[in-house]
């Protein structure tokens, strides 16, 4: 691979990888590490890109695997929710006591999320918040799109019941 | 609002059966707050309006810099094989210095002990003497033949 085909097709891509690292590591600083460590590893294996037919979804791959391995080999604890406190959005139309309400709302969703099992969480962010579909899924999982349909099932009943549980309702 | 399309979506979506355009019709109606909704839309409103807010989030990496890399990037490693190099000449050239200089010392000491520079001189002057007795041998016999052709050239005189 040339040096041009990893900048027009492997570069651009790189926001997408920082956001999935971001989400599995849950600190910035270590997406950037491993948003980086994943661009370098997809050049070091250029001579395997030609037979790739989703180049996407092999780099997506490659930032999950090394984003586990280092859950895995720290024994990762995700970061505070202190420290995640000043990333909820801003909303400037409502009252003050509207836009907590929300926040309040908006984070209990989120935990509720984020105690899924790592598969489960994975499959559902990339289906319901990026889109993409169960082939893509597939790919970047490397998983049955079976698998994928079953556990994107599971994953959505078990937020379901867990945010019933909260009693979490309306906006 | 059709509510009623909303929740069959909804119904499709909770059994894993919706298609991405209708998973993008839900974020789209709950990205709005609505009054009134039915218990049921009620209940996915929270659900959605995070995958609204989470998918319109701007994420942004540091800019990536790329970096032409110059052949010289390496230049520790050639530093470090001249630096060997140098640092191996240097060693054989003071070992080779410092045995010369053992020979010397060791020379020289036998120069200092008296008893060694007599037995050292003795030898010398002992090889001289050898030499010198080889050539008055040598002489001798030459003297023997002066003789002889003299004793010759007198009987013939």
């Amino acid at each position: 691979m040339s040096l041009d085909r990893f900048l027009t097709q492997v570069v651009p891509v790189r926001q997408k990888l920082y956001r999935f690292a971001f989400r599995l590591l849950g600190n910035e600083e270590d997406a950037q590490d491993i948003t980086q460590d994943a661009l370098m590893k997809v050049w070091g294996m250029q001579e395997k890109m030609a037979e790739l037919q989703n180049m996407e979804a092999w780099c997506m791959r490659i930032t999950r695997n090394l984003a586990l391995d280092k859950l895995k080999s720290r024994k990762y604890r995700m970061s505070d929710e202190l420290d995640r406190a000043g990333e909820m959005p801003a909303t400037h139309q409502q009252s003050p006591h509207a836009v907590t309400e929300q926040n309040d709302v908006m984070e209990k969703v989120h935990v509720a999320i984020n105690a899924l099992p790592e598969k489960y969480r994975t499959i559902l962010q990339l289906r319901d918040i990026d889109g993409h579909s169960y082939q893509e899924i597939a790919d970047i999982l490397d998983i049955d799109m079976n698998d994928v349909k079953v556990n994107l099932h599971r994953a959505r009943k078990t937020v379901r019941e867990k945010l019933q549980n909260l009693q979490v309702y309306g906006l | 609002m059709d509510y009623k399309m909303i929740s069959a979506l909804l119904e499709k979506y909770w059994e894993g059966e919706s298609t991405l355009e209708e998973e993008a019709t839900l974020r789209e109606f709950f990205s709005t707050p609505h009054n009134d909704l039915p218990e049921d839309l009620l209940e996915a409103a929270p659900l959605f309006g995070y995958f609204h807010v989470e998918a319109e989030k701007v994420w942004e990496a540091p800019p990536a810099k790329v970096v032409k890399l110059s052949p010289l990037r390496h230049w520790m490693k050639y530093a470090a094989v001249i630096l060997v190099a140098v640092g191996i000449g240097y060693a054989l050239k003071q070992h080779e210095q410092r045995q010369q200089q053992v020979l010397v010392a060791m020379q020289q000491e036998d120069m200092n002990d008296p008893q060694k520079a007599l037995e050292q001189t003795k030898r010398a002057l002992q090889l001289l003497a050898k030499n010198l007795h080889k050539g008055t041998a040598g002489m001798q016999k030459l003297s023997y033949f002066n003789e002889a052709t003299a004793v010759v050239e007198g009987k013939e005189d």
